[in-house]
């Protein structure tokens, strides 16, 4: 069995540990036991030490990373923020001055970044190392004739020169689309696929301007492809997704919601776990999703079930 | 609008300042736009970011502009360092930006609350309210993170507090 | 003892501005064999080579040393003067304080100014040891070959022959032509590209001193300046030549189809084709590669026998040629021949190619209505894929709105980081009659800045603004693809510093023009040198921009870096000036610096001959036993088999033993 360190980062444990179930019931059905990172901490979010000092960022980063290198595995983060902030520390280490600098911070709290863990997110890990085929044949579930609109958000395309796992083209990402077809259902393109949907430091500052981008978003989804639910692999993504659908809701900007799922939570679903532990916490509402894709008529009729 | 006056050593000493703070890439810059042309900070309404945030700088306007919340709309989507064909990385400028800002405290005070978190309990993002949330769906209540982990919280505080970041008296 | 004359050059401030030049000058006075020590503003001025004849003249000095820029420019013209002073030019060195110290050290003048003593004295040991040399002059092939037959190798031909020299012109395509065959009009006049370049394609035709080779490519080249052998490979057209007409009846039988490289890809073609309607020579040729071998008729097999008529059955392409040019029963090589060319000189004029849209990634490049700019050129010609009508690939729809977008690869690090120099006037030439057709049509052009410095060409760029087209100064970032097959266009408008965002129809990109597939090949075989931005390397960026490092090969083209026409015409007319010279002297000197062997000393050991990159050697009897002779038409003075030499056997006049000896004495001293 394949093994993994999984990074949760703050996001995942604290305000969506739906998600968290969700890495820790379907990864290991599906061949990938997950590790944890005793100790971790924040990656460090960008407004933090980011936003301060390189080094401090590097150092706070390294930190986490030195865990995993303890423990001989690489880190997977669910977190797309996290990916990116991790990612970049670790190549801006690759710098042997850079290297120097931080783990003269790390050394007098008894550590040393060496660069011996790899970096990666929980997308990467689903479509290279388990794959679309084993995904498949996991079901318990199939999603057919449901339509999705993807998410990938930003942080797992960009800057692609620090990334061990890299989409064929960034501005047309495929590897969320082909992770959702694998469960039957249809992930068409749309126009703003690749766009930003407003969260992070953008909302914080100034949460019009954030709202802005994401409406602009959201109706390419809604006007172009009208899907049944959307899904992420961006814990973020999910969090603006799920809070912001209600605002422009109360506001009257909108008059439809769209269920959002964390890619896990839907994988888990169509595996058959339980929707109270894997998907039981959103203000959108996904009831009538999560009934229709655990329905008897989805059920894949085969003598030994999988996954569970 | 009144004329920007030209001085080297401001503009000298602006350059230097960005690239010491991690903007190395500044000077390759040409203008060409095609950062802020994808940037969605630009696009949300955050004028100063990317190739505009980068003239300011190299005009040597950087306390002209030491107040201005555009950085701080940045969502760090690096979708500048992919697209800019001199290899200037946008973003490590417009991050080096913020951190002369914060280094001058030219920051919102919202953003101290995360600085806080972080020291205190390992996470930038922590609320109480997420242990009843863990229970719920069947996870313990603390994450086996820093937030549970007093010698990981000292680790964490002790490379902050020697960091630029306690010397600015953040926690 | 030799009498050494030492000449110290401030070259301006370029020496002087660094190293302290009286101080050098009164160090190489102190030196033994020294029987002068000068200096001078400009050593290679009138007054400077004065001072060297006259010391000449006056008995002063046998040697000289100049000690200033470097030999690459310079070495010629003092040893001019060392001869016009009535000395052997060969007692001549020249120690490079410029390029190799003040230009480098110039952060360091005491430093540099220790380093030129050093470099001096140096030059002064070897020079005390030199001996006279006198040149060797060889024959000359009165013939010349241009490889490339794009309108710069035409041109480059054309003058050849004209002058009276027999021209060959090789070309790898059927037909002659190049690039400018498959543009539809060019800036800033809007001539019809193929009217003014098909008469010329018809005179390198038809001239007696020009023979074509096209579908040809050069195998190999051996030899040196004045007596090239060339083996040029004419591949297989799998029709004759002799008996085609030209007339595409095989074309039109053909079932086969590939992609059309002159359409850009646009159209299909047939395995049987003929290059392009106005195609220079006007053959067909059969692309094996896309042959279905329709009949079962493989090359070299015997036609089946039809059970129904007796009758063989041939393939379309046989049955359709009414000239009898195509016989599939003979066994015809596919590597096609080799023919021997012997010439005196080498133009080379294999132009470029413009990227493809695929290697941009943030433009869709997946997408029919992402184009490259050389693409739209085939999609609003007349000979091209609709006629000229501007169409959006794969629809029967007229765009509405339209996008050119500038700098597509170029200065750019991660592609190029040259300007192409000809997109912006392209592009505007395109808008521009464009706009000039379909007046409705809506078209941004976007560029980082517009480039229009030539004679025309800026008021042809602010022409296009008074005929309404849309000029932005930004790169475009992004596109994204909308449902239905339009294209959301993320742009930057510079002026007002905010984003665009918009729709378009049809996205035109201009690629960058790099180096053509097979530069890389065709380099090594032929020893030419790649500049940074991978264009091959003239000998100086100013003063030899035709010439080469090889002497005997003359560049001329977009070979050497992007140029537009007017520009490729003039180096190509350059190049074949240079190229003519060998010819019309009718003879080549031969630098004495060369290796040779002492018969007397020689084992016969024959450790040299593999050595020998230029395989300038051979074994021959002399006396009781085989030794080693060196052909000097073939030795370039390159030392290798004087250094491997074990009985000492070969000296490199020049660089021997004794004066290479006293040049390292000089420095450790």
């Amino acid at each position: 069995m394949e093994k993994i360190g999984l990074y949760l980062g703050c996001n995942i444990p604290f305000k969506a540990p739906d998600i968290e179930q969700s890495f820790r019931k379907v990864f290991p059905a599906l061949g990938v036991e997950l590790t944890d990172l005793p100790g971790a901490g924040c990656c460090p979010a960008w407004g933090t030490a980011p936003s301060f000092d390189l080094n401090t960022w590097c150092a706070v980063s390294g930190r986490n990373i030195t865990i995993a290198e303890e423990l001989g595995v690489d880190v997977m983060t669910g977190c797309n923020s996290c990916f990116g902030i991790l990612s970049e520390a670790k190549h801006f280490m690759e710098k042997p001055d850079r290297k120097k600098a931080v783990n003269a911070i790390l050394g007098q709290v008894g550590r040393e970044f060496k660069g011996t863990s790899d970096i990666y997110h929980a997308s990467n890990i689903l479509h290279e190392v388990i794959g679309v085929e084993k995904i498949k044949e996991s079901l318990k579930y199939q999603l057919e004739g449901l339509k999705i609109a993807v998410q990938p958000g930003c942080h797992i395309l960009w800057p692609s020169d620090v990334m061990k796992v890299k989409e064929k083209n960034s501005f047309y990402p495929t590897h969320l689309r082909d992770l959702c077809e694998a469960l039957g259902a249809e992930a068409p393109e749309y126009s703003r696929l690749e766009a930003c949907c407003g969260m992070g430091g953008m909302r914080s500052t100034d949460v019009e301007k954030s709202l802005g981008l994401f409406t602009e978003k959201l109706r390419s989804i809604k006007e172009e492809l009208d899907p049944d639910m959307i899904v992420t692999t961006c814990s973020s993504c999910f969090l603006q997704f799920d809070m912001s659908q209600q605002i422009l809701k109360e506001r009257g900007v909108i008059d439809y919601e769209i269920p959002v799922f964390y890619y896990t939570q839907l994988l888990a679903l169509a595996m058959g776990f339980d929707p109270k532990e894997v998907a039981a916490i959103s203000q959108t509402r996904r009831d009538g999703v999560i009934a229709e894709i655990q329905s008897e008529k989805r059920k894949i009729n085969e003598e030994e079930p999988h996954g569970v | 609008m009144p004329a920007i006056i030209i001085e080297q050593e401001k503009i000298n000493e602006a350059v230097k300042t960005i690239m010491d703070l991690g903007g190395t890439g500044i000077l390759k810059c040409v203008q060409c736009g095609a950062c802020s042309a994808v940037c969605p900070g630009v696009k949300a309404g955050f004028p100063l970011l990317c190739r505009l945030l980068i003239k300011n700088i190299l005009d040597g306007r950087l306390e002209e502009i030491i107040e201005e919340s555009s950085s701080w709309g940045c969502q760090a989507c690096n979708r500048c360092t992919e697209v800019c064909p001199q290899n200037v990385r946008p973003q490590e400028v417009v991050f080096a930006f913020r951190r002369y800002q914060a280094g001058e405290l030219a920051i919102s005070t919202s953003t101290t609350t995360s600085q806080m978190n972080l020291y205190e309990t390992g996470h930038a993002v922590y609320s109480e309210s997420s242990k009843e949330l863990r229970k719920k769906v069947g996870l313990p209540e603390v994450p086996p993170t820093s937030v549970g982990d007093a010698k990981a919280q000292k680790e964490i505080q002790t490379i902050l507090e020697q960091s630029p970041m306690g010397e600015l008296g953040l926690f | 003892m030799a009498k050494v004359g030492v000449y110290v050059c401030h070259c301006g401030s370029n020496i002087a501005g660094v190293i302290d030049v009286e101080a050098v000058r009164a160090f190489a006075e102190t030196l033994p064999g020294v029987a002068v020590a000068r200096k001078d503003l400009f050593m290679c001025s009138d007054s400077g080579q004065e001072m060297i004849k006259q010391d000449i003249r006056d008995g002063l000095v046998d040697r000289v040393v100049v000690a200033a820029c470097t030999p690459r420019t310079h070495e010629p013209i003092f040893r001019a003067a060392l001869a016009a002073g009535g000395l052997n030019k060969y007692l001549f060195e020249m120690a490079n304080i410029r390029d190799q110290d003040s230009w480098v050290h110039a952060h360091d003048p005491v430093g540099a100014t220790e380093k030129a003593k050093k470099v001096v004295a140096s030059a002064i040991g070897k020079a005390s040891h030199l001996k006279p040399l006198e040149d060797k002059f060889v024959d000359v092939t009165d013939a010349a070959l241009v490889v490339g037959g794009g309108v710069g190798g035409i041109f480059a031909a054309l003058e050849l022959a004209n002058m009276g020299h027999k021209t060959y012109l090789v070309e790898r395509e059927p037909s002659i032509g190049g690039v400018m065959a498959q543009l539809d009009k060019t800036f800033p006049t809007n001539d019809c590209s193929a009217c003014i370049l098909t008469p010329v394609m018809v005179d390198a035709g038809n001239h007696p001193n020009i023979e074509l080779l096209t579908y040809s490519e050069v195998d190999d080249v051996e030899g040196y300046i004045g007596n090239f052998t060339v083996k040029v490979r004419q591949k297989q057209t799998y029709i004759d030549w002799k008996k085609c007409t030209g007339c595409g009846a095989c074309a039109e039988k053909c079932p086969a189809k590939t992609p059309d490289a002159f359409n850009s890809g646009l159209s299909n073609r047939h395995a049987a084709y003929i290059h392009f309607p106005q195609a220079v020579p006007k053959k067909a040729v059969i692309d094996m590669g896309a042959c279905i071998n329709c009949a079962g008729r493989t090359i070299g097999s015997e036609p089946r026998i039809s059970k129904k008529t007796g009758e063989p059955i041939y393939a379309p392409c046989e049955k359709a040629c009414p000239a009898g040019a195509i016989d599939r029963s003979l066994a015809l090589d596919p590597n096609g021949t080799i023919r021997e060319l012997k010439v005196g000189s080498i133009v080379v004029a294999t132009g470029f190619k413009v990227m493809e849209k695929e290697n941009f990634k943030e433009f869709a490049p997946d997408c029919e209505n992402v184009i490259t700019a050389l693409q739209l050129e085939r999609l609003i010609s007349a000979t091209g894929p609709t006629g000229g009508k501007l169409l959006v690939p794969g629809t029967v729809n007229k765009p509405h709105t339209m996008t050119f977008v500038s700098c597509v690869g170029s200065r750019d690090e991660r592609f190029h980081t040259h300007c192409s120099r000809v997109c912006c006037m392209y592009m505007i030439k395109q808008a521009r009659l464009l706009k000039e057709k379909y007046p409705d049509l809506s078209i941004n052009m976007h560029f980082m800045d517009v480039r229009a410095a030539g004679k025309g060409y800026d008021e042809y760029y602010t022409g296009a603004r008074a005929m309404g087209i849309n000029i932005f100064r930004g790169k475009v970032g992004g596109v994204e693809k909308l449902p239905g097959g339009a294209l959301r266009v993320m742009a930057y408008d510079m002026e007002a510093g905010t984003p665009i965002e918009y729709e378009t129809d049809l996205m035109i990109l201009a690629t960058a023009i790099e180096m053509a597939d097979g530069a890389k090949e065709l380099a090594q075989k032929m020893g030419l040198q790649f500049c940074g931005n991978n264009f091959y390397r003239e000998l100086h960026p100013k003063l030899g921009p035709v010439e080469t490092s090889v002497r005997g090969l003359y560049l001329a083209g977009c070979c050497q870096g992007p140029k537009d026409i007017p520009d490729t015409v003039s180096q190509a007319k350059g190049a074949a000036a240079a190229a003519a010279v060998p010819l019309s002297q009718g003879k080549v000197k031969i630098e004495p610096i060369l290796s040779e062997v002492h018969p007397e000393k020689c084992s016969g050991c024959g450790i040299c001959v593999p050595l020998c990159p230029y395989d300038a050697i051979s074994l021959k009897p002399y006396a009781d036993r085989p030794r080693a002779v060196i052909d000097m038409t073939q030795c370039k003075g390159c030392g290798v088999c004087t250094s491997a030499c074990p009985s000492a056997a070969i000296v490199l006049h020049g660089y021997e033993e004794e004066q290479i000896y006293a040049q390292i004495a000089a420095l450790t001293a």
